[in-house]
């Protein structure tokens, strides 16, 4: 018994069997579609909806903005990055007479925890599906509420985890990836 | 065109002899007597024996001198070896220089050093490789296989004297890696 | 005068053979890098290199322009003669072995009424020629381990000189197996020993031919130091081996020593075990002996590639099992049959 095991064995070495399946599994791959990404050039990926990326904040269906500037974010925040200074406005700007006057938050010291937006009371701030953050000096980084209120762009309805077509828009003095929204394929990984 | 390519071959040659010996470092030696064994290969291509050539490069500089490279990387040999050069011989080693000269260059102007080539003109050493194989296993088999035996002791001497060493140390056992 | 112009006309071709197929080795990396890139990147389901160019094509380019532009460090208390020379030392064995590689017999130029042979020199030593030759090239990574004053480098250089000794016997074996299989030392002869069909080919010599060209393989991917033997420039262990303080076109003559050996062992193996330039079959189309050649060729080398991007790299005693105990004994018995082969 032990010893057919080890004829077997030989034989098996002598005909490189393990080798040459290694290489059929190689071959196979090297024949098949590459799953890489051609990101940016070509392709964007659009995240699933519970992708927590840059903040935005959200308004009603009447145009008032939601936040109340009742600074829960910026105590829940771990890291302390959302300042939030409030002031009274009755303009109807925001959907009560507290709005905020600064609503700002550090990206580099967010951890994209989602802690804010589980404290806001009013589902004001939520994290986004933005991840394209870099930028090209230290300043950039605090995104300020007036960027923040207009809507991303990859709106909430949208279902996500899909490969969009994309274009490449190269600036001055930023980089973009615009994604296609109607053009979008799943990609197996 | 012969001859000038015999007088580049055996000046470097010599040349590097030279520095061989008067080396301060072992690696450089080890290199030097590389440029001399590929000289002298090439002065056997001239001799129109390229199976000598081949072989010699094949055997002293690809492989006895790469076992010795080896060695010497291995080896740490301090400054101090090198410092003194001669070992206080240089008189006699002088003296020993001097004579063989003498002798050599006395029997090559009197003609004592040259054979006649006999049966190996040009056209049958265009066959080289058969005229030494044909030679080797014919006429001289019997110091070809006295020669091959003694390399044989050799092996199984070195093979013993490092299973000896070996039993030797209490773990020596373990194989040893680089 | 006759004879005198026929004299100029073959010194002529033979430095322009030698100029082209010099040029022909120093061109040859680029393309190679790039192929390995993209097999690489295709083995492992990526694309590769893909941004300069299409396809990536103009990569190597954009490599060799780094390289030429990078810093040339000399480290500290190395040694400069060694240091310089070493990358050189390892690159002329590697195009000096052309010397005597066959890549198809004669045609005539069109034109002149002369015949061209597609070889630098038919030597009657040929095989031992290249196998000696070949061997030269572990100088430079023994010499450039040696020079850099470099742990790292001194061990690659001294795993490189252990390995070089190892298989370059197993090499040899395969080889002389083959010159029995063909009766001669001369590639040439070697080819056209192989002549006719598919059948005459020395790899379905059986039994012993595939033998022969598995040690020829093993002792080949040891011999150009490619994984999975490529213990010389361990990046695991030894971060880069031999060339660790390397850098710039010193760095990049020995990556083409490397590439051309790697080229060298397609060659040799296409030119001993699968034909040469003969044609497999007899096909009644005009297909010039040398597309078969290259075509050979590349199909090596792409196992090269391709081995190189399956397997893992062995362990340094294993390395050394598999060249003392296995490959040798194999040859030595091998050789027995063989010769038992030709009497019969
Ligand atoms: S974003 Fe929400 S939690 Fe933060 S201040 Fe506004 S309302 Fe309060
Ligand atoms: S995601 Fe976390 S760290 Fe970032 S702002 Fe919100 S609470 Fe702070």
């Amino acid at each position: 018994m032990g010893d057919g095991f080890k004829i077997f064995e030989l034989v098996k070495k002598v005909l490189f069997t393990d080798f040459v399946k290694g290489l059929s599994i190689t071959l196979g791959y090297n024949v098949s579609r590459s799953i890489t990404h051609r990101y940016p050039d070509e392709e964007k990926w659009i995240p699933y909806r519970r992708f927590r990326g840059l903040h935005t904040l959200n308004k009603d269906e009447h145009g008032r903005e939601l936040c109340v500037a009742c600074e829960l974010c910026s105590k829940a925040c771990p890291t302390q990055c959302i300042t939030v200074i409030p002031m009274e406005d009755d303009t109807g700007r925001g959907i009560a007479d507290r709005v905020a006057k600064v609503w700002k938050v550090d990206l580099v010291r967010c951890l994209f925890c989602g802690y804010c937006e589980d404290a806001c009371p009013t589902r004001a701030v939520r994290l986004g599906r933005e991840y394209e953050l870099a930028c090209i000096d230290s300043r950039c980084n605090v995104r300020q509420r007036e960027e923040l209120l207009h809507p991303q762009p990859t709106p909430e309805a949208f279902e996500g985890g899909v490969v969009a077509r994309a274009t490449f828009i190269r600036k001055k003095r930023s980089i973009k990836v615009k994604a296609d929204l109607m053009n979008t394929k799943k990609r197996s990984i | 065109m012969e001859q000038l390519f015999f007088y580049i071959f055996a000046i470097t040659a010599v040349v590097a002899a030279i520095l061989v010996v008067s080396m301060r470092n072992a690696i450089h030696s080890a290199f030097f007597l590389i440029v001399c064994l590929l000289q002298v290969a090439a002065i056997f291509v001239l001799l129109r024996s390229p199976f000598l050539a081949a072989v010699q490069v094949f055997i002293y500089v690809g492989a006895v001198m790469v076992l010795f490279l080896f060695a010497v990387l291995v080896l740490d040999v301090g400054k101090e070896a090198f410092r003194e050069h001669m070992h206080s011989q240089s008189v006699p080693s002088l003296v020993m220089v001097a004579a063989l000269l003498v002798i050599m260059g006395f029997m090559m102007f009197s003609g004592k050093l040259t054979v006649p080539p006999g049966a190996y003109n040009e056209a049958a050493l265009a066959k080289n490789t058969e005229v030494i194989g044909r030679a080797v296993y014919t006429k001289f088999v019997f110091p070809f296989e006295v020669v091959s035996l003694l390399l044989l002791i050799a092996l199984i001497g070195a093979v013993v004297l490092v299973m000896r060493e070996r039993g030797k140390g209490a773990d020596r056992n373990k194989p040893e890696d680089i | 005068m006759m004879p005198d112009i026929s004299i100029i006309l073959e010194t002529l071709l033979i430095v322009v053979k030698a100029f082209i197929v010099t040029m022909v080795l120093f061109v040859m990396p680029l393309p190679l890098t790039w192929l390995e890139r993209k097999i690489a990147g295709h083995i492992q389901v990526r694309l590769g290199p893909w941004r300069v160019g299409p396809h990536g094509v103009l990569q190597p380019f954009a490599d060799m322009i780094k390289l030429i532009l990078k810093e040339d460090i000399l480290p500290y208390k190395a040694d400069r003669f060694l240091f310089v020379l070493a990358p050189v030392l390892s690159m002329v064995p590697a195009f000096a072995v052309y010397a005597a590689i066959p890549f198809g017999e004669s045609f005539k130029i069109p034109g002149i009424e002369r015949e061209m042979t597609l070889y630098l020199t038919d030597m009657n030593v040929g095989v031992l020629y290249i196998l000696a030759v070949s061997g030269l090239g572990v100088y430079g990574m023994i010499f450039g381990g040696w020079a850099s004053n470099s742990k790292y480098a001194l061990l690659g250089g001294l795993r490189s000189s252990a390995q070089m000794i190892s298989y370059e016997i197993a090499l040899s074996f395969a080889s002389i197996g083959v010159v029995m299989m063909a009766n001669s030392l001369s590639l040439v002869d070697i080819v056209k020993a192989q002549g006719g069909s598919l059948l005459n080919w020395n790899i379905f010599y059986l039994p012993v031919g595939p033998i022969w060209f598995a040690v020829f393989m093993i002792g080949g991917f040891a011999e150009s130091s490619r994984i999975p033997f490529d213990l010389p420039e361990d990046e695991g262990t030894l971060s880069s081996g031999f060339h660790t303080e390397y850098s710039g076109m010193k760095f990049a003559f020995f990556m083409l020593a490397e590439y051309i050996a790697m080229v060298t062992i397609s060659v040799l193996s296409v030119i001993m075990f699968f034909g040469g330039w003969n044609a497999p079959f007899n096909i009644p189309l005009p297909i010039p002996p040398i597309f078969w050649f290259v075509g050979k060729v590349a199909f090596f080398i792409y196992v090269f590639m391709w081995v190189r991007f399956t397997l893992p790299r062995y362990r340094y005693d294993q390395l050394m099992n598999i060249g003392w105990k296995i490959l040798i004994p194999v040859s030595l018995v091998n050789i027995l049959l063989t010769g038992f082969m030709r009497i019969g």
